[in-house]
Formats: C-alpha cells, sequence, structure tokens
C-alpha cells in the first residue's frame, strides 16, 4: 500500500529565551514491512542538525535553535511503500540483541492484574494472540479514544481513557514477564471505518522462528499494510518522536492516507 | 575470618620488622620526641594553605576540611606489587570486554555465565549505550580498584570503581607533602614515582580521542562545580594536565558536535573527562531535571563526535551484585584464572545464605548494592545490637539490595596517634589508566582507619591518608 | 589554550571583588574618622551614614538597624554575611571566584586570597572594636595589596591578565567616583567662606580614602584645595587611583586583548567613551556641568564597560 504521512508536531514553551535542543525520531526506515519511497523533515535549523543512529536502530536528528516568541513547530512529511507480511518483521540488520528487550521499565511493568489467571500454554505465536486479545479485550473502551503514539505517559489514571501506547505498554510489560522480549513501535496507521488513522502505537514481540511479529492491541491484529513503522524502544518514551531541552509541551497530529 | 589477627605489614608476628619497612623503622627510631607531632602539623598547614579539602555531604554548604594525613607512608615490595598489578590489568581488561560485551552481543549472557536478568534489569545497565562503538573498545578509563590485604601473599579485591573513581590527587598531594616533610627518608629508598600520573592521564585521554578527531585533541575536564566534594582533585588534574576545568555551562553542542565557551568564541571538544554521575551528565537524555551537565553530550557521544570518560553505564560492571561474577568474567574473556581474590559474598536471595546471614549478623558486613562512601553500609562486629536488628529488617524486606561479607582482618600499618605509633587498619586504592595501554602509577592511595579498631576508612567517615610507596628493586 | 568565558568572568570578579573589600575598608575607615570629629550632636551618625550612601549599603543598613553608630556601621560594613558589599561578602566572592579559576591564577595568588579568607572567616566581630578596627581595617589593605603583589609577580601576561587588571581597575574607578561624590558638595567652588576649618578636615579625609594626602603635596606643592583635590582624584594621569587613570587602564587592557585576539570587540568604544569623557577636560568645565552629574554619569558609563566586556568576551 502506497502511504502519504503529513506528521505536524508543536511545541510550546514558558516564556524564555535562549538556546533549544531538539532530539527528532521523525525517520521512518525502509525493511521487509516497508520501503521508504520519500521523506522530509522539516524544522529551523534541521540542515545544520547532528545526526546518528541510537541504541535502538532509530535515526535521530539533534536540531539546535535559538529559542523565539511563540510556538516551535515541527514536521515530517513522505510516502512510504507498505506489504503485508503478515505481522513479520523477521530479523533486521543493524539493530540490538534481542534479549535487550527482556529489560522491564517503570512503563513496561508486568500488568498483574491482567496476567491473573492467564495459562502459560502453546507455543510463542498461541501466547501472544492470546495476550493481545487479553490487553484489547480488557481495554476495549481505548477504541473510542484519541489515539496517541507517544505513549509517553504513564498508564492513564481515573477516568482517562487508555491510549494505544497504554496498550503497547500492557502487551509488552506481561510478554517480558513471560521472558519473551518485546518493544514499542511508535508508526502511523491508515484509518478504515472503525478505526481513526494518523499517529498509532502497537507492539513487537519476538519469536525465534519468525523473528519481530508486530502485534496491534487496538486492532486486535498483527501488524498490516495499514501500519507504517517510525521508530522502536524499550517503551514509549524511549520511542518518542520529540524530545527536548528545555522540556514544553508536545501537541502533535498526523494525516495518514492510504492509496 | 572474623576473629583472625590483622596482618602487621611493618612487622613479623616475631616482633621483627619486615624487608619493606627496615629503612623507615630505622628512621622512625632516629626520630626525637615530638617530631612526628610537628611534622604532622606542618603537612596540616600545607594541606590547608593549598586548599586541598573536601567536603563533607550532609554538613553545611561549602563547609571543607583537611583529609588527615598520616606521616608515616606505607610500603609495598617491589615483588609484592608486581604480582599485585599484573591481577589489576588483568581484570581491568576482562571488565572492559565485559562491558563491550554487554552493550554488543552479550555472549556471556548467552553462555549463562553470568546471569541475563541481573545485567538487563539491573539499573545500573545503560540500555542507551547499545550498539555504541567507543574508541580503543574502551568503556573504563579510569579506575579505582579498592583493595584490601589481609595477609603477606593475600591481597582481595573490595570493588572495582569503573564510573568516576576520586582520590588521585591525594595520592599525588601525599607524595608531594612527604618529599616536603621527610626529604631525608626518600634518601634512603628507592621509591617508585607518581608524578607522572597527570601526564599518563593526557596521554590516555588523547589515545581515545575520537577517530574522526584532527591534531591534538581538545581535552575539557566536567566538573559539577566548586560545591562538590571533589572540586579540589578536578581543579587539580585540569591543572597539571593543561586541560580545560568546565562546568555544565562552559560545554554546550551544536550540530552534534560539542563545544566550549571561550572568551574568543566557540571551540570543539574532543574528550570530556566528566566527573558528573551519569544521571546528571545530559538532560536531554538521562534526568530532564539535571542542571550539571551538558543538554545533547550524551547524543554527541552517540554521533561518535566527542568521547565520554568514563563512558555511561560502566556501572554495570562494578555493581555490587555483579561482583561476585568478575573472576567468572576473567575466565570468559581473556582464559585465565583470575589473579586476584574476591571477597567470598553471601547472596540475600538465595534461602539457605540469607538465614546463615541472618543469623550471623553481628560477625558479617553488610553492604546497599548501590551505596557507597561508606553510606548504608553496617560492619557487624562493632555495630549495636539495634544496628543488626534494623539490618535484618532491611534483608529480610529487600534481599536484592544488600550483598554480605565477612569482616575482613584489614592489615595495619603504624601510624602516628597524638604523638605514639600505633597500628591502623588500612586499605589501598591502586589507580589504574586504560586507554592505548594500561598504565598503572605505582602505589595508590592508602586509606587509613584512625580510630582504633575501626575498620572503616572512608574520608567522610574519620579516615584518613597515607603517601603510599612501592619500592624499586 | 583558550579561555572560556567564564574563567574571564571570574578572573574579573576576583580582582574586582578584592579591590572592593580594600575600599570598604578605605571607605569605613574614612567614615570612623569623620564620626570622630564630628562635634555636632548626631554628626557622628550622619557621617557614618553619608559614608554607607557613597558605599551603596545605607538601605540594607536601615533594614537591620534603627541606631547608625560605629558599632553597628562597622559591624555591617565589615561582617554582615547579608550586606553584599561587606569585607566578609567580598573576601568570600572573591575567594569563590579564584576558586572556580584555580587553574587559571597561580598557586601564590590562591595561596594569599585562600589565606586571606581563612584569617578573615575565623575572626569574631565582637573582638573588632576601636583601634582593633583600625588595625583590621589596615590588616585588610595589605591582604589586597599581598594579592596584587602575588598577581603582578607571578601571572602570566596573557589574556587571564588583562581581565583581572580590568576588574581591578573597573571597581577603583567606581570607588574613587563614589567617594568624591559622597562629599562632593565641600569640592564646590564658592565665592566665600575659602578653606574652613571644617572643610579641610574632610578634604583631607577624602584624600585619605584614596591613599592620596600625602602624594597630594608631593604634586600641587600647595594647601588643601578644593580645586585641585578634585582634580587630582579625577583628571591627574599620574594619580593611580584617579578616574582618568582607571579609565586609560581599562582601555589599555582592553588593547592588549586586541593585540591577542587579534580582533577589536564592541567594548573597546564603551572603554573609549569613558576615557574621552575624563581625558579631554578641565576642572572648570566640570564644575560648569556639574560635578554631582558628571560623577553619575562616569558611574554608569564605568557600569556600561562591565556590560560591553561580558557581551564581548562571552561572560555568562
Amino acid at each position: 500500500m502506497r502511504i502519504e504521512i503529513e506528521h505536524n508536531l508543536s511545541l510550546s514553551l514558558s516564556p524564555g529565551s535562549g538556546q533549544l535542543l531538539l532530539h527528532l525520531l521523525l525517520t521512518p526506515g525502509s525493511g521487509p514491512m516497508q520501503t521508504v519511497e520519500s521523506w522530509s523533515v522539516e524544522a529551523q535549523g534541521i540542515g545544520n542538525a547532528g545526526r546518528f543512529t541510537d541504541a535502538y536502530g532509530n535515526g535521530v536528528h539533534l536540531v539546535n535553535q535559538t529559542r523565539i516568541e511563540g510556538d516551535v513547530t515541527v514536521a515530517a512529511r513522505g510516502v512510504v511503500v507498505t506489504r503485508d507480511t503478515h505481522g513479520v518483521l523477521g530479523r533486521p540488520e543493524g539493530e540490538p540483541v534481542v534479549a535487550l528487550y527482556k529489560r522491564v521499565t517503570p512503563l513496561t511493568e508486568a500488568p498483574a492484574e491482567l496476567l491473573a489467571g492467564f495459562e502459560i500454554e502453546g507455543n510463542r505465536l498461541d501466547i501472544l494472540h492470546r495476550l493481545m486479545s487479553l490487553v484489547g479485550e480488557s481495554h476495549s473502551t481505548a477504541r473510542q479514544t484519541q489515539m496517541q503514539a507517544d505513549g509517553g505517559q504513564l498508564q492513564s489514571q481515573g477516568e482517562e481513557p487508555a491510549t494505544a501506547g497504554d496498550l503497547a505498554h500492557w502487551f509488552i510489560g506481561a510478554a517480558r514477564s513471560l521472558d519473551i522480549p518485546a518493544r514499542f513501535v511508535a508508526g502511523y496507521l491508515v484509518g478504515d471505518d472503525e478505526h481513526e488513522g494518523g499517529l498509532h502505537a502497537w507492539a513487537e514481540a519476538f519469536d525465534d522462528r519468525l523473528g519481530w511479529i508486530g502485534f496491534d492491541p487496538v486492532l486486535q491484529l498483527c501488524a498490516t499494510e495499514r501500519h507504517v513503522r517510525l521508530a522502536v524502544g524499550l517503551d514509549g518514551a524511549a520511542a518518542v518522536s520529540l524530545r527536548t531541552v528545555p522540556a514544553g509541551e508536545i501537541s502533535q497530529s498526523a494525516l495518514v492516507t492510504g492509496g | 575470618m572474623g576473629d583472625t589477627t590483622p596482618f602487621d605489614e611493618m612487622y613479623n608476628p616475631d616482633g621483627s620488622v619486615r624487608e619493606p619497612y627496615r629503612a623507615l623503622a630505622g628512621w622512625l627510631s632516629e626520630q626525637p620526641d615530638k617530631a612526628l607531632g610537628l611534622m604532622q602539623a606542618d603537612a596540616e598547614a600545607i594541606f590547608r594553605r593549598l586548599g586541598i579539602t573536601f567536603a563533607v555531604y550532609g554538613s553545611d554548604e561549602g563547609t571543607e576540611k583537611v583529609i588527615p594525613f598520616d606521616v608515616i607512608p606505607r610500603i609495598i615490595a617491589a615483588q609484592e606489587w608486581r604480582k599485585l598489578s599484573k591481577g589489576i590489568e588483568q581484570r581491568v581488561k576482562a571488565l572492559n570486554a565485559f562491558l563491550y560485551d554487554v552493550y554488543h552481543r552479550q555472549e556471556i549472557l548467552r553462555a549463562g555465565r553470568v546471569p541475563e536478568k541481573l545485567i538487563l534489569n539491573n539499573a545500573a545497565f545503560c540500555p542507551q549505550m547499545m550498539g555504541l562503538e567507543p574508541a580503543k573498545g574502551v568503556y573504563a578509563h579510569i579506575i579505582g580498584v579498592d583493595l584490601v590485604r589481609v595477609g603477606a601473599d593475600g591481597y582481595y579485591v573490595l570493588e572495582d570503581n569503573l564510573r568516576t573513581p576520586s582520590g588521585v590527587s591525594y595520592m599525588l598531594e601525599d607524595r608531594e607533602a612527604m618529599m616536603i616533610l621527610a626529604p631525608d627518608l626518600f634518601q634512603r629508598s628507592k621509591v617508585a614515582p607518581v608524578e607522572n600520573y597527570p601526564e599518563n592521564l593526557r596521554r590516555t585521554l588523547e589515545s581515545v580521542a575520537p577517530v574522526n578527531s584532527r591534531g591534538t585533541p581538545v581535552i575539557a575536564v566536567l566538573t559539577p562545580g566548586i560545591y562538590n566534594s571533589a572540586y579540589f582533585e578536578h581543579s587539580f588534574l585540569a591543572d597539571q594536565m593543561g586541560a580545560q576545568l568546565c562546568e555544565g555551562h562552559d560545554l554546550f553542542v551544536d550540530g552534534g558536535k560539542v563545544y566550549m565557551r571561550t572568551t574568543t568564541g566557540p571551540e570543539r571538544v574532543d574528550v570530556v573527562y566528566r566527573r558528573i554521575d551519569d544521571d546528571y551528565l545530559d538532560p536531554l537524555t538521562f534526568r530532564p531535571d539535571s542542571m550539571l551537565g551538558v543538554p545533547g553530550i550524551f547524543d554527541a557521544y552517540r554521533a561518535g563526535n566527542v568521547t565520554l570518560v568514563n563512558a555511561p553505564g560502566t556501572g554495570i560492571a562494578d555493581d555490587k551484585a555483579v561482583y561476585t561474577y568478575v573472576p567468572e568474567i576473567i575466565e570468559f574473556y581473556l582464559g585465565e584464572k583470575s589473579l586476584l581474590q574476591n571477597v567470598p559474598t553471601y547472596n540475600c536471595t538465595d534461602q539457605d545464605e540469607r538465614e546463615w546471614v541472618l543469623e550471623n549478623i553481628a560477625d558479617l558486613v553488610v553492604k546497599e548494592v548501590h551505596g557507597s562512601g561508606g553510606y548504608g553500609m553496617m560492619v557487624g562486629p562493632t555495630a549495636t545490637e539495634e544496628m543488626h536488628e534494623e539490618f535484618k529488617r532491611k534483608i529480610l524486606a529487600r534481599p536484592d539490595n544488600y550483598i554480605v561479607q565477612p569482616t575482613l582482618a584489614l592489615s595495619t600499618c603504624p601510624t602516628h596517634i597524638n604523638g605514639d605509633v600505633a597500628p591502623r587498619h588500612v586499605d589501598l586504592r591502586p589507580y589504574v589508566l586504560v586507554g592505548d595501554e594500561v598504565r598503572i602509577t605505582p602505589g595508590g592511595l592508602t586509606r587509613v582507619a584512625l580510630k582504633q579498631g575501626s575498620l572503616v576508612v572512608n574520608s567522610s567517615q574519620g579516615g584518613g591518608t597515607k603517601d603510599t610507596w612501592v619500592l624499586e628493586d | 589554550m583558550r579561555m572560556l568565558g567564564r574563567t574571564a568572568q571570574n578572573l574579573f570578579w576576583l580582582s574586582r571583588y578584592v579591590e572592593r573589600a580594600e575600599n570598604m575598608a578605605r571607605l569605613l575607615e574614612v567614615g570612623y574618622r569623620m564620626s570622630l570629629t564630628s562635634r555636632r550632636e548626631g554628626g557622628a551618625s550622619e557621617h557614618l551614614v553619608s559614608m554607607m550612601q557613597a558605599a551603596e549599603v545605607d538601605e540594607g543598613f536601615a533594614e537591620k538597624h534603627d541606631v547608625a553608630d560605629v558599632d553597628t556601621v562597622a559591624h555591617y560594613m565589615m561582617f554582615d554575611p547579608d550586606n553584599p558589599n561587606s569585607v566578609y561578602s567580598c573576601l568570600m566572592a572573591a575567594r569563590t571566584n579564584a576558586r572556580s579559576v584555580r587553574t587559571a591564577i597561580t598557586t601564590d595568588m590562591w595561596e594569599s586570597m585562600n589565606e586571606a579568607w581563612l584569617e578573615y572567616s575565623q575572626i569574631r566581630p565582637r573582638d573588632v572594636r576601636g583601634a582593633k578596627l583600625l588595625e583590621l581595617l589596615q590588616w585588610v589593605k595589605q591582604r589586597s595589596h599581598e594579592f596584587r603583589g602575588a598577581l603582578l609577580g607571578t601571572i602570566l601576561r596573557d589574556d587571564g591578565f588583562s581581565f583581572l587588571q580590568m576588574g581591578n581597575f573597573v571597581e577603583r574607578a567606581d570607588n574613587t567616583a563614589r567617594i568624591l561624590d559622597m562629599k562632593y558638595y565641600v569640592l564646590l567652588p564658592r565665592a566665600t567662606l575659602v578653606g574652613g576649618d571644617l572643610d579641610i578636615q574632610q578634604w583631607t579625609l577624602i584624600l585619605r580614602a584614596a591613599s592620596a594626602h600625602r602624594a597630594y603635596r608631593h604634586v600641587y606643592h600647595d594647601r588643601y584645595k578644593a580645586h585641585n583635590i578634585a582634580d587630582f582624584l579625577m583628571l591627574r594621569p599620574e594619580m593611580p587611583r584617579s578616574l582618568v587613570y582607571c579609565a586609560r587602564f581599562v582601555q589599555q587592557n582592553m588593547d592588549t586583548l586586541t593585540t591577542l585576539y587579534g580582533r577589536k570587540e564592541a567594548c573597546h568604544e564603551v572603554a573609549q567613551g569613558m576615557v574621552d569623557m575624563v581625558a579631554n577636560t578641565d576642572m572648570d568645565a566640570i564644575f560648569a556641568h556639574g560635578l554631582h552629574e558628571f560623577l553619575t554619569e562616569f558611574i554608569a558609563r564605568n557600569n556600561r564597560v562591565t556590560d560591553a566586556l561580558s557581551e564581548s568576551y562571552n561572560f555568562y
């Protein structure tokens, strides 16, 4: 599927002057599931950005800006062509050792409540599918809520409905507690009648036979050709699209059209 | 081990003087009454005048104390040192190989030689370091290995300090002071020099400059500032190396490169010897509330534009829980048996060992896994019964947070105490530099527990220092 | 090796604070002597207050004390850590700056600074009264001289030296202008009553505050005259505390930096402006302009020099 993406981010800072440093994870990579046909990141100072690959294999821009009045905007746009692989990413090169993704982070504590009574039977794919439905069912409310890709917040509190990021974290936490490597994927989704398109988040878990496989607890599907991978990490905080010093409030949205 | 007699470094059990201490014994016997007392007073004045002070945590901000200096040197024979330094070299090579592996393919975890969970879920493991290629493959460039001596031939490694070990300036200043105070004593002995440490440090730092840096690498020492307890050392080392002493806001990152703000504009920096802990190093990658660090410096490191010394994440190799696996680590990477011994360590997460520990707590030393500086530590034989109970509760509540070791009979050295000379317990921290080669300064810092019977040598807990002599053949 | 902007700043302020500590001691000495010679009821207090006005610490003092007598004023000027300009605060700030640039100053400078601070911080204020006060004021001056001596005798003549010197002389210019402003009215030309007793006494004290009462005789071969005293402290190029001397000295050090760095910075123009103000004029013109107005303007320009310096050489 040929997918056009336009991702807009806006950062609002408390008033002040000085320098602003932006760490951007806004560069999708090509691989078994997708080929990036064209892509560009727009931000003041992007031409002078430091560029490198982070610990998880994501392409990073490190951008300096002199702070100005008003909000700072960053945009990424381009075309990605995806393939349906039944969710299987496999074992791409240049990635860190798989076992890394067994590390439990504050955002991926095992969801004990969810796992109570869960039976660890069958092969790993079986287990992962059952985990996906478990996470999805117990938080079906999330389907109606706006999806959030950065997942940088802790599991929602009180009345706040769960986000796609939350669901991904629960899935990852559950998988890791069963000694299965799992990681967070920040990306985009082409919408349909049931699900709004735009920014999205899901998880990938590792199977010794097939390699990495995408699991989307919101859609209750393995990653499809409607999914575009943008960045991965131990959790949402590691895969967040924009981090800055000084920190500010970030709002973002993406227009994702599949043709 | 708790009730064996400590090894006396100066006297044999029959009262005769051990070989390395002969010259000292002669010199001591010639000193008139009160001479040592006067030397002691002179030493204090020298240190205070030079501003060789440290700040004590928990006391008023800016309170500075002179670390007590004992005028009687601690002496190590040449052949003793040769053995020791071989063991140290082996250890630091293996630990660097371990760090490389842990942040790359993790072969040692796959082989099951070190438990995977112990590393991957360890707070000291730094996932952001995965896949990074440090210059020369070195992570821990500056290491202070804490040793205790328990016999004529027996040294134990207490701890490998691979993060930002301090105290090397005391080693250098103690020698300086000793040469001023007792030049005649030096004339009688052939003492291996320590003065080339700053030069060696500079060479080590230059040797690990990023591959793409040009010309003579520019080195900056990054300090948390003048209120840090080791600030004197930071400025001392920068001065001795001819490097720039920087605080966080003196450096900035632009285009993925590190610069310092000079009177004539930005100047590129190649190597940062940072004396700021990982957590505070970079608010963009680590603790966002850090005011001490340099935003973006870790990214510049990942981009290969600067070398951080030591690398972030080295703490995984000197973690107290990983410590017990060091002999295993040496075997795995070097195919050799460990030359230096570890202190036997009990694992409280094992039920049998824990029960044994709880029963025998009065004879044991309990250390917090992530504690340092003598804080969060209990020495059983000198602790009160309430403290025994308190630490029993702590161990039961979080068995993984503590390691337990037998009380070691730390060796003793003659020490000047109020005009008399009396034995006091000492440890030893040799300093090791790892870059294009391994450089070990002969000797190191001897810390001495000035309180009679005390085994805690930390300066924050009433410890002092001694000049440490390695004799040459 | 190039110098950090912060290092330049620390060096500048290190010297400034040492000079300021000395000047505070000088001012207090003048205030103290004036108060001793006052013959009127309440006169002593007035002298002390006007001295504190010159030091710009009068408001802070009034917040803490109701009565301005020798004890309260001396304590406030010498030992009060709440007074940012007390000798105590100045020495502490100087030492803190020195500690931050430990690698950029010589061991002799550091030791002189460190010892001064260690000694001073041990003094118990209640032990310092009467003759002891004058003794301590003398000690402060001597320590300042000693530090300057260590500086001149040991430090490399590089950019660091220039920043140190500028700090010293910017502060000194400021102080001389303030001393003059404190008693500017006794210096004003008057049609009648030339050289009344009281004025002579006050003039002497003004000169004394600048350690210039004896040098005056050598330069003017004349009794104290208001016109000469003002001329001496403002316009005489050979007087090392005069405004013109200090301004030129600052300018010369900027020239040195220009040569060293191969680049002229914006602060030069600001320094030039300050020099022009005192180099191309005479006392008649200044009196005509208004002495007080002139001094106020000079102090403001001097402050702009510091700002421009910070800007040009990346203090932060």
